[in-house]
């Protein structure tokens, strides 16, 4: 067998590559127009999620909290669930409220289905019915932040969506469930189905509300991120030709719109992520809609494969690289490496994806990859640090930057979080023009680092 | 009228008791209370005040978090403590910045809940010693989810202490204690107290020996003042907790004075070793040259080594001086407001007006007491707004309606800031620091000028003409 299987082998957690179910949650009803995620907990469940996520797009992160206290360990959050949806609907009025809860609402055993239904009656009394409120469970122990981002847009989507009786709406329309992209990563989704005159729904559409235009003059008071998927939008999606989950961990959404909707459910896929994963995401989308594949599309695809020509062997070929971070993303880059002539020789997501190993191994072409299950940093650490493995390079994450520095291996970031360097929020790596900016990366860290020293094979 | 309530408060006005506008009455501000459910606060919980500000500073501990995944996760290398691998006996710790690049974490999973998480605890501390055995302590933090489930963090830590033969400490930080981070820095100085002072001696002791409390090392804030002390013949025999060795910890008892420089998460330990061994305290304050310049000369004078302190003030504000009266000519008038998480507020108010000729607003404070009030009300002029848990819509009401030339807040202010056209600098966590003393004081004012300075502010607008 060319892949290896294997568990961490220690319990304790060094240096964690997930967090825990809330943020996904939070991250999910960011990407609503005039959402705001209420964190059902203490204070820490909000500020440190505010802190990661802006601190890695460096934009405002609004997150509300209801302040947990000793006194709500003995007498339950429904008192400051309530004062929380009150004060946030009479002074920001938002659209929606993702009511997020943490391990401390789930063991003291808070009510929150039934707290927000009594809520909701209250406001509507004081006259405010304009703002739906969704509660979302995410017991902090019960999974990852994967797990967490999945809960939450399959709330929405059971909580919103309507029976669209007249099979009303837009020809062709789609539904994509991006996961936990980066919002240069959205843009470069949406470009795809814009070239191919798809139209969409993105559940949830974190594109502009992670990466918000400066131009005070127009700024709103209080602050929305510009842009987000609108409720209405997830209204109307129960008509749409099929839903798109690009990511595995997130797809429970796309199958209870195929249960209840009957809307076709494609969400086994590879990612978008180089060519073999684009061109598949291209031809689900042409068979689900039966729009053209153009010629723009095409073009793109050849100027990645051009570029990949030029360096594939000539510099690229057979080194070892080591890949961490989302299961779906990792999958992608894994399947695009084995493409560019480079060998995955260990790969770990630190989450709980079921088919992660399965995956790689069924896309393996004869190398031999290491795979761990529940990975963490250190696990990363020791593998890239154990000369006997002779890794080359590292795709992941800032937080290897450490092992960077004590190796002098180069990084390659991706994903989330990145916080040491600029623009990579907002710059994708998915889709053909995507896959053309990591051989980029990729090739001109491995030239910095292995080609420098003989600068004359650098001529031409 | 003294207190002020924002237009956008006016559903919530008890918010009203917490801001005041500072008139010749002098009243009483509402602080230190529960925050409002809902009402976008930025303050955090009691692990952020006692494992992200106190026990992460801590150069040579394992950092236990007893949690699901994400309390261990969100502490892990966020505050920038750099530390050095210099050990008090003159080793070398294996492992540089050790605090900033390894946490640990007992992953509890929903079965945890269930049945108690003390057996993966102590798992967790045996594995979490035998991969980094050379590692002075372990600091185990229990949180929210083991504070609900009741788990004797205690007990186990007496447990494995014995075990391990090394100090496992437990520090109870559930996020739900008290009403922000200011609970954890009490509740982690009354275990440092209660756990580690006095256990251990130190190689040896001078007549000039100092704790340096409530000191972090921010960006290299402590390597700063450590190199003044040091140079005017004062010797640090422990800081607590920046750059610190869990050792230094243990023999807090042995200092002839100590200083807190934080009195907000600091000043109880210093009370509690005052109480029991009869070491006298001083609160100092570093930030800006006159401020620096007096304690060092108050240190001096309680050392008798006046020449000695004179010699250094000499030497780096004469470094300098020159270059911040130029940007004083630059900053004068220029509005700015403080939005600290505790102190920095009274702190840096006067300096910024004296010494660089700001013009502060507004301060506020994440989770001040009434003596830190009492002190930001005595250090602003009249006028000033003074705000107890700001929340992000009163800071956005604020900006479009006195809009400042500049905030000096934290990252999650930050942003938000610049979407209404107002630069912000990092005080909680600095930009190009260290702020502190002379050299830090620069930096600072550096920072504040590039800020306001940077050419994008005046390009916002797109002119047709």
């Amino acid at each position: 067998m060319s892949v290896n299987v294997s568990g961490r082998d220690r319990q304790v957690i060094i240096n964690p590559l997930v967090t825990c179910m809330p943020m996904g949650a939070m991250w999910a009803v960011l990407g609503i127009n005039r959402g705001i995620p209420l964190v059902q907990g203490s204070q820490g469940c909000s500020t440190f999620v505010r802190y990661h996520l802006a601190r890695h797009f460096r934009e405002p992160i609004e997150i509300a909290v209801s302040s947990f206290h000793e006194s709500t360990a003995v007498f339950g959050g429904k008192k400051n669930l309530n004062i929380s949806l009150k004060t946030i609907v009479q002074r920001q009025n938002p659209d929606l409220i993702g009511v997020v809860t943490t391990c401390s609402s789930e063991i003291i055993g808070d009510d929150v289905y039934g707290f927000v239904e009594s809520n909701k009656e209250e406001l509507k009394d004081l006259g405010h019915d304009n703002t739906e409120i969704i509660p979302i469970n995410t017991p902090s122990f019960a999974g990852s932040h994967f797990v967490g981002y999945n809960k939450a847009v399959d709330a929405l989507i059971k909580n919103l969506t309507v029976i669209n009786e007249n099979n009303e709406g837009d020809d062709n329309k789609i539904n994509i469930i991006p996961g936990l992209l980066n919002p240069g990563d959205v843009n470069e989704i949406k470009h795809i189905l814009d070239v191919m005159h798809v139209p969409y729904t993105i559940l949830t559409d974190i594109s502009e509300t992670f990466n918000s235009p400066l131009n005070p003059k127009k700024q709103e008071h209080p602050y929305f991120g510009k842009g987000g998927t609108t409720v209405d939008e997830i209204r109307n999606i129960s008509a749409n030709k099929g839903t798109i989950s690009i990511t595995k961990y997130a797809k429970t959404g796309a199958e209870t719109l195929e249960q209840t909707h009957k809307v076709p459910a494609v969400t086994d896929n590879l990612p978008p992520i180089g060519i073999k994963g684009t061109d598949d995401f291209i031809m689900t989308v042409n068979k689900l809609t039966k729009h053209d594949i153009l010629d723009t599309l095409m073009t793109e695809r050849g100027l990645t494969l051009d570029l990949m020509a030029d360096v594939s062997a000539r510099y690229l070929a057979g080194r070892k690289v080591v890949i961490f971070g989302d299961p779906t993303l990792v999958t992608g880059l894994t399947s695009f490496i084995i493409e560019i002539g480079m060998e995955p020789v260990m790969v770990t997501t630190g989450s709980e994806e079921k088919t992660f190993p399965t995956d790689i191994e069924n896309m393996s072409k004869g190398q031999n990859i290491d795979v761990i299950t529940e990975g963490d940093l250190k696990v990363v650490e020791d593998y890239v640090k154990d000369k006997d493995n002779g890794v080359e390079l590292i795709l992941g994450s800032s937080e290897a930057r450490f092992i960077n520095y004590d190796t002098g291996i180069p990084l390659v970031r991706f994903g989330f979080p990145v916080y040491d360097r600029v623009g990579y929020h907002s710059q994708p790596i998915v889709g053909y023009r995507g896959a053309k900016r990591v051989v980029e990366m990729i090739t001109n860290e491995v030239l910095a680092k292995y080609y420098e020293e003989k600068h004359w094979k650098l001529q031409q | 009228m003294p207190f002020k309530l924002f237009d956008i408060d006016k559903e919530i006005p008890e918010r009203k008791k917490h801001i005041y506008v500072k008139d010749e009455h002098n009243c009483e501000i509402d602080c230190n209370k529960s925050t409002i459910p809902g009402c976008m606060t930025e303050r955090g919980c009691a692990l952020a005040g006692g494992r992200g500000v106190i026990t992460g500073a801590v150069k040579d501990a394992i950092g236990l978090v007893h949690s699901p995944v994400g309390c261990q996760y969100y502490t892990t290398g966020v505050k920038r403590y750099p530390s050095q691998p210099q050990l008090p006996n003159g080793e070398i710790f294996p492992i540089d910045n050790f605090n900033l690049k390894y946490s640990f974490g007992t992953d509890l999973k929903e079965a945890n809940i269930v049945f108690g998480g003390m057996k993966k605890l102590k798992e967790a501390i045996i594995e979490a010693n035998k991969e980094c055995p050379f590692a002075s302590a372990i600091y185990v933090n229990s949180t929210c989810t083991t504070g609900l489930i009741g788990d004797d963090v205690d007990a186990i830590c007496k447990e494995m202490t014995e075990k391990i033969d090394k100090d496992v400490v437990a520090f109870n930080t559930p996020g739900f204690s008290g009403v922000s981070q200011s609970k954890g820095h009490h509740i982690t100085n009354d275990a440092v107290f209660d756990r580690l002072v006095g256990t251990k001696e130190p190689p040896n002791t001078t007549q000039y020996d100092i704790c340096l409390i409530g000191e972090y090392n921010i960006d290299g804030d402590l390597w700063v003042i450590e190199k003044y002390l040091t140079e005017m013949g004062l010797n640090i025999l422990s800081r607590f907790s920046g750059d610190a060795s869990h050792d230094e910890l243990c023999w807090m008892q042995r200092s002839k004075l100590n200083l807190v420089r934080c009195q907000r998460s600091a000043t109880y330990i210093a009370d509690l070793i005052e109480e029991k061994y009869g070491i006298p305290y001083k609160k100092v304050d570093f930030f800006s040259c006159e401020y620096c310049s007096d304690n060092l000369r108050m240190l001096g004078r309680h050392f008798s080594l006046e020449e000695e302190s004179e010699a250094v003030i000499e030497k780096y504000y004469g470094k300098v001086k020159e270059e911040l009266e130029w940007y004083k000519e630059q900053l004068t008038g220029k509005k700015v407001y403080i939005f600290s998480g505790g102190p920095k507020s009274w702190h840096l108010s006067i300096p910024l007006e004296k010494e660089l000729g700001l013009d502060i607003i507004a301060v506020a404070s994440q989770f001040e007491h009434s003596d830190g009030y009492d002190k930001m009300k005595a250090r602003v002029k009249e006028g000033t707004t003074i705000l107890d848990d700001p929340n992000s819509l009163e800071l956005e009401e604020m900006i479009l309606e006195s809009k400042p030339d500049l905030i000096l807040a934290g990252i999650k202010e930050k942003y938000l800031s610049y979407k209404y056209g107002v630069p912000a600098i990092q005080i909680h966590s600095y930009e190009n620091g260290p702020y502190i003393g002379y050299e830090g004081f620069l930096n600072l004012a550096k920072d504040i000028y590039n800020n306001i300075n940077a050419p994008v502010w005046k390009l916002m607008e797109f002119k047709t003409e």
